[in-house]
């Protein structure tokens, strides 16, 4: 049996012919399913947990890369296979897993090519896309074996499945991506150099792949996990495998 | 690459930085990068290339391609597959393939290396060994031996 998760922004009128015609292929491929409208205050993973007590063997996440985090952050140790149908601007994931967006990703769905993917775990959550640490003083340790720092304050941006895109400057055009790896996370480490009485300057992004990272400050610094934001003073992030069963396509990234 | 930039003329720059790269180094994709302005200490090791443009202290391994860019500072004992330095490295260096020390390299430490190359202006402070001479060395030895034993009884 199939559950739909509809993020809350589906409910918008401009996104209504495209989500009917979803649900009506979907239901020419007999895979329609029960359709479950996403908000702010339900917790994804009673929810699946309780579809998966019903019968539900495959939830289909409907949105984009906000939803996608929101969702798996939360469900990611439930036991059922995840599949994905992107709708609406900042799809981003959607592309690394194969899937197009609109129409043609309930084709993806139907043909159900199946792969387990690499999860973060962060302060006992997991997190699927992306990890932000927004600049700070903080002392980073790779794997209990080297530590790195700077001078004076640094930015972390930790990818499982997001590539890292990244500008020198405010007024570069020319945006620089880097796609992670499959099977270990990879932390983009960039360096603020002071400008001026009160400016600052980004250096060039170091790049580490690691398994396990401890983020050490003296004071709370702001961490971004799938658009979740939280204030810590120590963060232990670290890679688990094969944690997500999710349908992909055959155009996948990895 | 690893760096994908959008534009043509970015594009065309990239080729030519990877025509200009030395034959031994490795095609496969640059895995970890120590930028400028950061400190890593501690036993630094990567299964992947390695590029150091900042400060390295403590010891760095990789079985792979290892790059010391103009500006960087390595204070350990490294061991790498192969190697390219252009920085400065104080500490002794152990690469099974091959060494290029560029003309802006200052290395402070002992080499061991099957083959080196050193362009004009690199500076060297250390005892360079490789492992094709060590089967030489003990024949020379026992020639020059010989000889001081025949010269020895003629004198007498």
């Amino acid at each position: 049996m199939y559950v739909y998760l509809y993020d809350n922004f589906l409910r918008q009128k401009k996104y209504d012919s495209l989500v009917k015609a979803m649900e009506v292929r979907l239901t020419d491929y007999g895979i329609a399913g029960k359709i479950l409208r996403l908000n702010n205050f339900i917790d994804p993973k009673q929810i699946v947990d309780e579809e998966i007590r019903r019968g539900a063997k495959t939830v289909i996440i409907v949105g984009n890369d906000a939803t996608f985090g929101y969702v798996l952050s939360k469900a990611a140790t439930c036991n059922c296979i995840f599949g994905f149908l992107p709708i609406g601007p900042d799809n981003t994931i959607a592309e690394v897993l194969g899937i197009p967006e609109g129409l043609d990703g309930c084709d993806v769905l139907s043909k159900r090519r199946k792969e387990r993917l690499d999860v973060g775990w962060m302060n006992n959550r997991y997190f699927v896309s992306q990890l932000h640490i927004r600049p700070a003083a903080i002392k980073v340790i790779y794997d209990e074996r080297f530590a790195v720092t700077t001078k004076d304050k640094m930015e972390v941006v930790v990818c499982n499945l997001q590539p890292f895109y990244w500008k020198k400057d405010k007024k570069d055009k020319n945006e620089q991506v880097v796609h992670p790896q499959d099977g270990k996370l990879e932390a983009f480490l960039r360096p603020l150099t002071k400008k001026g009485w009160w400016g600052y300057n980004y250096e060039d992004p170091s790049i580490f792949p690691f398994e396990e990272m401890e983020i050490l400050s003296n004071s709370p610094f702001t961490v971004e996990a799938d658009g979740k934001v939280s204030k810590e003073i120590k963060v232990k992030i670290k890679l688990a495998h094969s944690k997500v069963e999710m349908i992909v396509g055959r155009n996948r990234k990895f | 690459m690893i760096f994908q930039k959008s534009t043509l003329k970015n594009v065309s720059e990239e080729v030519e930085m990877v025509d200009n790269m030395p034959s031994q180094q490795p095609s496969d994709e640059v895995e970890t990068v120590v930028g400028p302005s950061v400190n890593v200490e501690g036993d630094f090791a990567s299964e992947g290339n390695i590029i150091v443009k900042g400060t390295v202290a403590g010891s760095v391994h990789t079985s792979r391609f290892l790059s010391v860019e103009i500006g960087a500072k390595i204070m350990a004992n490294v061991r790498a597959g192969s190697a390219k330095v252009a920085g400065e490295v104080k500490g002794n260096l152990k690469i099974r393939e091959s060494l290029e020390l560029t003309s802006t390299a200052r290395v402070m430490g002992d080499i061991e290396v099957k083959v080196l190359s050193i362009e004009p202006g690199a500076l060297l402070f250390g005892k360079v060994s490789m492992p094709g001479l060590e089967a030489g060395e003990p024949r020379a030895r026992t020639r020059t031996a010989r000889r001081g034993e025949e010269m020895m009884p003629t004198e007498e």
